[in-house]
């Protein structure tokens, strides 16, 4: 069928002069607004095209069938063909139009809302970016003021450091100072009293020391008379003191040692330079077999005062056991040398 | 292979045990093992027991002591031995072949003395011999003859040759005394010096007087003494011969002419002048009778006495407030004092030994004798009695006489230096005081 | 006033016997001190008693008030003359304040008697060393000496001597003996 469009948007597309023509023409032009429309913002999803205009040529229609017929009924037939294209035509003209209106009006509608859209977009990216200069401002403004504060903090507190670091260093100073002055004042006391102390004790050492010797000189008297019970009690002391001892020739030696002591007078003349050392043999029954004076101490008194303590022993106290009296006491050496004179 | 390797390793390293084992091998074969020493440093410290045996006699002897007695009495004054009594003795001995040593060992003796005595006209002459009984050895054999009337010289001359033998130290029993002593109350006081024997003995006047005798001084030969006497009233020192009995006067200065004492040459004497104001010690060589001044302080200086070496002089001096002892290094030099325990020293005597220096000092209430020892400065107190006065110094330095009180009388004692033994001389008439040990006179 | 005077001389005299009684020279002491032989206060004129046992007072009529009171004086200094011995303490020369008005007395009648002479002999007592005491005796003489020169006396009347411990007064060792030991005595001559 062919029909008729009227252009009435000014495309300035030349009417054509078939319909077809008209309406190929307003489905570009409504193609061509809808795509305008439709670079400016993202678009929704495309309406789907319920127009298919993309007719550029129109379909090849299925030739009906011509039957003979009657012209007569063959040209009703195409004038009710024809008013049925008109109407069909217009009909779809209609629709068209009413699709074009439709789409005009959601492209319009699209545009604007797009339009909106991109403005309240913008505003909202505006505003958004507003907001995040003045948040940023705003954080930069406190990063800063809490910088400076902790800056201020911080001078203070070091300030505050210092003052404190400066005064304890004074205090303690100062301290030290009465500290120093307190040990002085001690040290000088304790050395006061210290010398005193020591005066003191000097002085009564003296008269101890003194009394000492008093005492010593009553008890030397009393001393002789009893030298003989002290020395058997002396003996008998030594054998408790053999009980305990651990070496059976340390035992003699000390015992031997101590029968020789009792029995040695000094010579008064008799120095500590003096010694005179005597070589001794033994029989196995403890008695003297011979001595020998192997060092003389150069006088003659003193030496005969070794010789005769030596000598006064009738037994030398000796171990039982013949090895070690063989190894130990057989023969062996006395020295006799004072260490403490009257 | 254990060869190469010891001629490999032949340095010292192994050298030494080798040579070890070879040296205790041979002397392990010799039976000489490293010999036991033993030291003794110490002796009993008791008198040393000795057995005099009265001597045997023959002839007539002189009335009086017996010689053994004298020596026995001796040796126990010098505080070192301890004499049997003779009643104990199981034996009397005069000669060697009669002494069983075995007996006196049993009695504890160390030493045994015996002797014979002969009276030969107008001498006695005597032969004594001294054992060590352990020994069975003699260490003494001699003879000596004297005077009859001198038997006392003998037994002190024994005892002397014993306690040397025994000692080693030179006796003193030889040496005399002199002394003061009083009688008489009022007018009836009388006032004399008398020399004696170192036992009390033999005692014989030298001087009798009215008015105060003090201070005796022996000269270093034995042969003279100083003293000052009051005979004219006031204090005057003489010097008296005692042979001839001949005396000088030589110092009779206004005021104190005091504290006599001799220098070793014999030729000068110290003494106490107060003839320019106050008592100062002075030296005045006898020949010449020059005087020099040693001492210039307005405090009272006397008692001096030469130190040991003869060169400086000890001296008494309250200077500091009561008397101390001081000590001048050499006549007229600085002094020093040298005793500080107590609020009185006085009376300075050195010992001739050099080693102490003792003096009359006063503790608590009580008077004693002390010594210093001269090296270490320790001071020692030896004597037990409270009035003690006038300490003389025997001349071998052990023995010590001094004065003091015995029921209320004055008496002499002998101690030994150290204040051991202590020997009271028996009482004569009257008081005694103020002893000089004389010299020993060979 | 006859009145006044007398209780004046009754005072001098009691005080006089104080002094000598109360000085440490006990021992020495005259008997019969003047404080028990006051005699009575006549007040009628006449005679009238100074003194006592000693004799020295004067038995006038009429004196003058100068002359009592010279006379006055001269009993009183002779009765401290009576005093010879002083004492010490142990060790010191020191002479004690009780001491120096009988002293300055003896000086005084020294002074007034050129051809006096005296001897002062110094003691110590028994402790101690000899010859020590002998030079402290001299010491004490010395002390005297000096003393009474200070006050009048002229060195050639006076002589000292020291005894040291050799003439003590008193036997014994006891502190009374010592105490009465330590002395110098005044001896004329």
């Amino acid at each position: 069928m062919k029909g008729h469009k009227r252009d009435i948007v000014s495309t300035g597309k030349a009417p054509l002069k078939s319909p077809v023509a008209v309406s190929v023409g307003l489905h570009l032009l409504v193609f061509g607004i809808a795509l305008a429309g439709w670079s400016w913002n993202t678009p929704p999803e495309p309406e789907p095209r319920s127009i298919s205009a993309r007719l550029i040529s129109p379909e090849p229609r299925p030739t009906p069938v011509v039957e003979e017929q009657d012209e007569a009924d063959k040209e009703q037939e195409r004038k009710q063909a024809q008013a049925r294209e008109q109407e069909e035509a217009e009909r779809q003209r209609q629709a068209e139009e009413k699709a074009r209106q439709e789409a005009e009006r959601k492209a319009q509608e699209e545009a604007r809302r797009r339009e909106e859209e991109r403005r309240q977009q913008e505003a909202q990216a505006k505003e958004l970016a507003e907001k995040q200069a003045r948040e940023r401002e705003a954080a930069r403004q406190k990063a800063e003021a809490e910088a400076k504060e902790r800056e201020r903090q911080k001078a203070e507190e070091e300030r505050k450091r210092q003052e404190e670091a400066k005064r304890r260093a004074e205090e303690e100073k100062r301290r030290q100072e009465e500290q120093r002055k307190k040990e002085e004042a001690e040290r000088q006391r304790r050395e006061e009293e210290a010398r005193k102390e020591a005066e003191r004790k000097r002085l009564e050492a003296e008269r101890r020391l003194r009394e000492q010797q008093l005492e010593a000189l009553a008890d030397q008297a009393r001393q002789e008379r009893e030298a003989e019970a002290r020395r058997q009690q002396e003996a008998a002391a030594a054998r408790a003191r053999e009980a305990q001892m651990q070496s059976e020739s340390d035992k003699y030696q000390a015992l031997i040692r101590e029968r020789l002591k009792q029995a040695w007078y000094p010579p008064s003349s008799a120095n500590e330079n003096m010694t005179a050392r005597l070589q001794i043999t033994l029989l196995p029954t403890g008695e003297l077999a011979s001595v020998k004076l192997v060092g003389s101490s150069g006088n003659t008194a003193f030496d005969n005062s070794a010789l005769s303590a030596v000598r006064s022993l009738n037994r030398y106290p000796i171990p039982d056991n013949r090895d070690t009296f063989e190894r130990y006491f057989r023969q062996f050496m006395i020295e006799f040398n004072p260490q403490r004179l009257r | 292979m254990f060869m190469k390797s010891r001629s490999r390793c032949s340095g010292s390293f192994l050298k030494t045990p080798v040579i070890a084992c070879l040296v205790l091998f041979l002397t392990a074969s010799l039976g000489a093992r490293a010999e036991l020493l033993i030291r003794i440093t110490e002796g009993a410290g008791s008198a040393i027991p000795i057995a005099v045996v009265p001597f045997a006699e023959s002839g007539s002897m002189p009335a009086g002591d017996k010689v053994g007695s004298i020596v026995q009495a001796d040796l126990t004054m010098s505080g070192e031995f301890r004499p049997l009594e003779p009643s104990k003795m199981l034996s009397l001995p005069s000669e060697r072949s009669e002494v069983y040593f075995r007996d006196w060992r049993m009695l504890g003796q160390r030493y045994v003395l015996v002797g014979q005595l002969t009276r030969n006209g107008d001498r006695i002459q005597a032969r004594y011999e001294l054992f060590d009984v352990n020994q069975e050895k003699r260490i003494l054999g001699e003879t000596a003859a004297v005077p009859a009337s001198n038997l006392r010289s003998l037994g002190h001359h024994i005892s002397d040759r014993v306690y040397e033998a025994i000692t080693g130290a030179p006796g003193v029993f030889s040496t005399k005394l002199a002394y003061i002593t009083v009688s008489g109350e009022g007018e009836q006081t009388r006032y004399r010096l008398q020399v004696s024997d170192v036992d009390g003995k033999r005692s014989k006047v030298r001087l009798e007087s009215r008015e105060p005798i003090l201070s005796p001084a022996w000269s270093p030969d034995g042969k003279k003494l100083a003293y000052v006497s009051f005979e004219t009233g006031k204090p005057v020192i003489f010097v008296h011969e005692l042979a001839t009995g001949e005396r000088q006067k030589v110092a009779d200065f206004p005021g104190l002419n005091s504290a006599p004492a001799w220098s070793t040459d014999g030729r000068s004497l110290l003494m106490t002048l107060s003839r320019d104001g106050n008592a100062e010690i002075y030296r005045m060589d006898l020949a010449s009778r020059n005087l020099t001044r040693l001492t210039d302080h307005w405090a009272i200086d006397t008692e001096a006495a030469w130190d040991h070496a003869d060169r400086g002089i000890y001296f008494t001096s309250d200077r500091s407030g009561g008397p101390q002892l001081y000590h001048m290094e050499r006549p007229g030099a600085e002094p020093r004092r040298i005793t500080f325990g107590s609020r009185y020293n006085a009376r300075p005597r050195p010992s001739p030994t050099g080693d102490y220096v003792y003096y009359v000092h006063q503790r608590d209430s009580a008077f004693h004798i002390a010594r210093t020892n001269l090296e270490t400065g320790e001071e020692t107190v030896i004597t037990r009695t409270g009035s003690d006065e006038s300490p003389s110094v025997a001349p071998n330095g052990r023995l010590l006489i001094y004065a003091t009180r015995q029921n209320g009388e004055g008496v002499l004692t002998v101690v030994s230096a150290d204040g051991g033994a202590a020997y009271s001389l028996p009482a004569s008439e009257g008081e005694v005081r103020e002893p000089a040990w004389g010299p020993v006179t060979r | 006033m006859k009145m006044s005077f007398s209780t004046k001389a009754f005072a001098m005299l009691l005080s006089a016997g104080l002094v000598a009684g109360c000085s440490s020279t006990g021992e020495n002491m005259e008997e019969g001190a003047y404080g028990s032989d006051v005699a009575a206060i006549d007040q009628d004129g006449g005679s009238t008693v100074y003194g006592g046992a000693d004799g020295s007072g004067v038995s006038a009529s009429e004196l003058t008030d100068d002359e009592r009171r010279a006379a006055q004086e001269q009993a009183e200094q002779e009765a401290l003359r009576d005093i010879t011995t002083f004492y010490f303490d142990f060790d010191t020369s020191e002479i004690k304040p009780d001491a120096r008005d009988v002293l300055v007395a003896h000086a005084r009648y020294l002074a007034d008697n050129p051809r006096q002479q005296v001897r002062l002999e110094g003691h110590a007592d028994e402790r101690g060393t000899k010859e020590y005491n002998l030079a402290l005796g001299e010491r004490r003489a010395n002390a005297v000496q000096r003393f009474l020169i200070v006050n009048g006396a002229s060195r050639g009347q006076i002589e000292t001597v020291s005894y040291g411990e050799e003439k003590p007064a008193v036997r014994g060792s006891t502190e009374s003996a010592w105490a009465q030991n330590r002395r110098v005595e005044l001896v004329f001559q």
